[in-house]
């Protein structure tokens, strides 16, 4: 028995929630925002490989020529965290954020869209402007100090790695304002045309 | 029981968070949301009504420190290394072919195919760790499949929710080195106490398999057309077990005799599947790319989570409701045992709208230190709790498994049928949460006998 190449696909993109992304009217500006930080997300996402390879590289160091070296390990997560904080912006846009919708999906188009307006204006963007009012100067304390790690052979730059939590947010807060636009293009003139699901 | 006013503020923000999840907003910004609506709100208090109830901008700010920590933290570098590897061994087509191999193995047995999924989810229990994913990878394998072979659909459902719900549990789970990072105790004792629970659970799902169908022959007939079993199949079967096998106990042996930490073997783990992936000729470029992206996006959604909730358990914390939920606990006339089953409990009701993921960030911090005032062993804890989880997620009618379930059945098989599919299979859970609370040393032996008491 094979399955189909996209049937693998679905299953693994954890993106199994059914949502509205085709429901929602597109325009330019929202789809340059879109296009713009897929294609950011695109490119980061090869840092798991990178990420994979100095792992790999440390393993090998450590066994095989016992060597410890704490540069690689804080490289590790300075991978990581670049990696997954810019995914924060990457997985929104496709919508495959985690939600509850047991009763989401019984409400009509116009009830869906006033709750992800409101969810957008009273919830998501308020959080996402707190973090990056609080992560500026955080980031800026770092940058004027030139803090860098704290052991002896540790990385340094510092401020590189808080400042992709700034960038991560206000690439969140892009999406956001997109997502935004599109809820309230739906909701002054309906579904978009093109979308299967216009009719619900 | 309510010490200090503020605490009225913890209650809000908690049931404010359990009303407004119901609207289906993502659950990581309702997280985050409310934690800065409930700071603004205190501000209000303070500013007007000169009431101070313990978080103002300034303390709620912490959050940008915290969600730093989470940056930081070196242990959960492994998670997205074995979501990786677990995507990859999806990619490579190892479950596909282990499907076919030991679907004709088993095939003449009644019930053969059953056994053969749960084989299969026990093996590849690495797989994402995502429910929705290993539910829906097992339906799509397991289901046409059973139901060609004449099958009880209900049967083929429960055996499918259930296995696929098996994999949180199963080392190397995503959810258990995340849980231990919650609550502070070593990854590597955290797989071994999981080890012998999830098998003894994939056991009893076979056992119950092998036992209903010699009583029901009906439920799950020998394919008549079964081929004999050869010494080719039987290579076959070896050459599609072995290195998925042997890559799964590479990376738990390592971890377990200790000579790697949990990040390294993950980063073994995920080269060993790219490698098995490429040596079976599967491996593109755009398959790569699939992987890289899929990992993103598994990945950022667990990190999403885990940014709401810090900030929403910062701000709780600031109202003093960890200390509402320790003084509500050790209030419990009870003892450690029945503060156990208290927690095990609103566990349980609490998986039927939230996911392991929040489950796990908001409970399990707060509750840690209530426990470890109780000398409770906090690895049979975490056994218990994730056993509990996976329950909650294959209960009807909310249970998370039997939607995913639903949303790729093919017709004809109806809600009614999954419900009754899955009723053995809790069953079959339920006597393995007694067994383990009775019996502590399942979870407990084996990490006590690898590291000495």
């Amino acid at each position: 028995m094979r399955i189909e190449e996209e049937q693998i696909g679905s299953v693994t993109a954890a993106d199994l929630h059914p949502h509205d992304d085709e429901v929602l009217r597109d325009n330019r500006l929202s789809r340059a925002i879109d296009k713009v930080v897929g294609k950011i997300g695109d490119a980061f996402s090869w840092l798991w490989l990178v990420l994979l390879s100095v792992i790999i590289g440390n393993v090998i160091l450590r066994y095989v020529f016992e060597r410890g070296m704490i540069e690689l390990e804080e490289l590790q997560w300075y991978l990581y965290s670049a990696a997954w904080l810019v995914g924060l912006s990457y997985t929104f846009i496709s919508d495959g954020h985690v939600r509850v919708d047991v009763l989401q999906e019984r409400l009509s188009l116009r009830a869906r869209m006033v709750l992800e307006f409101l969810g957008l204006i009273l919830l998501f963007m308020p959080f996402v402007l707190f973090v990056i009012i609080y992560a500026i100067p955080f980031v800026e304390l770092s940058w004027q100090t030139n803090e860098s790690s704290t052991s002896a052979n540790g990385l340094p730059a510092r401020w590189l790695i808080k400042g992709c939590l700034l960038f991560s947010f206000v690439l969140l807060m892009l999406v956001g304002f997109s997502r935004l636009m599109r809820v309230l293009a739906t909701l002054r003139y309906g579904a978009a045309p093109t979308a299967e699901g216009a009719k619900r | 029981m309510i010490t200090d006013p503020s605490q009225y503020m913890a209650i809000a923000l908690f049931v404010s968070f359990i009303a407004l999840i119901f609207t289906g907003y993502p659950v990581a910004w309702l997280m985050g949301g409310l934690a800065v609506a409930f700071t603004a709100i205190s501000m209000i208090f303070d500013t007007y009504l000169g009431i101070y109830v313990g978080v103002d901008w300034g303390y709620s700010s912490i959050v940008v420190g915290r969600i730093y920590a989470v940056m930081n933290n070196w242990v959960l570098v492994a998670l997205p290394m074995f979501v990786f590897m677990g995507i990859m061994m999806d990619k490579s087509g190892i479950a596909e072919d282990l499907m076919t191999d030991l679907a004709k193995l088993f095939g003449r047995v009644r019930g053969g195919l059953g056994i053969t999924v749960v084989v299969i989810g026990v093996l590849l229990a690495a797989s994402t760790g995502i429910i929705g994913a290993s539910v829906v990878l097992l339906a799509i394998l397991g289901i046409p499949l059973m139901l060609k072979h004449n099958y009880d659909a209900a049967l083929a459902c429960g055996v499918v929710c259930a296995t696929g719900t098996l994999g949180i549990l199963i080392p190397p789970s995503i959810m258990l080195v995340l849980m231990a990072d919650q609550i502070n105790i070593s990854v590597g004792d955290l797989f071994m106490g999981a080890m012998m629970p999830g098998l003894m659970l994939g056991l009893l799902y076979g056992l119950f398999i092998l036992v209903y169908a010699w009583l029901r022959p009906s439920v799950a007939p020998a394919p008549k057309d079964a081929e004999p079993v050869r010494l080719g199949l039987v290579l076959n079967v070896l050459k599609s077990t072995i290195p998925p096998t042997l890559l799964i106990v590479a990376v738990l042996g390592s971890i377990f005799m200790g000579i790697a930490t949990p990040t390294e073997a993950s980063g073994v783990g995920a080269l060993g599947a790219t490698l098995l992936a490429i040596l079976r000729g599967r491996l593109t470029i755009a398959g790569l790319r699939d992987v890289l992206q899929g990992t993103m996006r598994t990945t950022s959604y667990i990190f999403a989570l885990f940014v709401g909730a810090t900030a929403f358990a910062l701000v709780l914390r600031g109202f003093g409701g960890d200390e509402l939920i320790e003084s509500a606990l050790t209030s419990l006339p009870f003892g450690p045992g029945g503060v156990v089953i208290v927690i095990l409990g609103v566990t349980f009701l609490l998986g039927f709208v939230l996911d392991w993921i929040e489950i796990t960030l908001i409970l399990l911090p707060l509750i840690a230190p209530v426990l470890v005032d109780m000398d409770v062993n906090l690895v049979w804890f975490a056994v218990l709790f994730a056993v509990t989880l996976q329950t909650s997620f294959i209960t009807p009618p909310v249970g998370f498994a039997l939607f995913y379930m639903k949303g790729v059945a093919p017709k004809g098989v109806t809600t009614t049928t999954i419900y009754r599919g899955i009723i053995p299979f809790m069953i079959i859970q339920l006597i393995a949460v007694g067994m383990i609370f009775f019996v502590p040393s399942l979870a407990t032996w084996l990490p006590a006998v690898a590291y000495g008491p």
